[in-house]
């Protein structure tokens, strides 16, 4: 009984110490996106020709 | 226009039989009037082909719409222009996609199969019990009395 206690203990601690990390992390993540998403949506034409070209390269080096 | 003064033309010769001017003879300005109107008509042709590409095409719209969409469009495009299609990297990248998308069709698939057996099954074992009572209940409250299960016999 005392040792589950103290592995919910643990275990609670552990989520706590956690939680704030991950949450910083999803919002880190989700900031990044949006920033992302409105560059593309900014300048279209560069993003696509960039693709083009990344794609392009990535052709070529498969291609060998 | 000036063509028809004394076979020049700002200083330039006129075009026809050995430098005189004719009725029907073009001076070279008035050649290069008409290159020049054909290239005008030309390049306005293209702008308008290109515009209404552009339209049909609604690129922009459809990059608002779904950026990464557009973007993953375009890698594949380069891809496909740099050579990369019949490649081995091609191969594996495909049979990957492969393995993963007949999972995916496979798993939903399996799982209706199971479920609808073991739901048959359920039902089933309901039904038999259910026809087994109701065959027992002639039988009287006596099995029930002694603990066995009069259905099942």
């Amino acid at each position: 009984m005392e040792m589950t206690e103290q592995f919910e203990k643990t275990a609670r601690e552990l989520e706590d110490r956690i939680r704030p990390q991950i949450e910083e992390a999803k919002k880190k993540v989700s900031d990044l996106n949006g920033r992302a998403v409105s560059y593309i949506k900014e300048n279209p034409g560069k993003c696509l020709l960039g693709a083009i070209a990344a794609g392009y390269i990535i052709g070529r080096i498969a291609s060998r | 226009m000036e063509s028809s003064e004394s076979g020049t033309l700002n200083g330039q010769r006129t075009e026809g039989n050995s430098g005189r001017a004719g009725a029907g003879a073009i001076t070279v300005g008035q050649r290069v009037d008409r290159v020049s109107d054909t290239a005008q008509e030309a390049w306005s042709r293209t702008r308008e082909t290109v515009s209404e590409l552009k339209e049909r095409l609604d690129i922009e719209g459809r990059v608002q719409r779904n950026p990464y969409g557009m973007v993953a469009a375009a890698l594949g495009v380069g891809y496909l222009l740099g050579g990369g299609f019949f490649s081995p990297l091609t191969a594996r990248l495909f049979r990957v996609a492969l393995r993963i998308g007949v999972r995916v069709a496979a798993i939903p698939f399996l799982e209706n199969e199971i479920r609808g057996f073991a739901e048959a099954v359920v039902t089933g074992s309901e039904g038999d019990e259910g026809d087994g009572e109701a065959a027992s209940s002639g039988e009287g409250k006596r099995s029930q009395h002694k603990g066995t299960k009069g259905g099942k016999r």
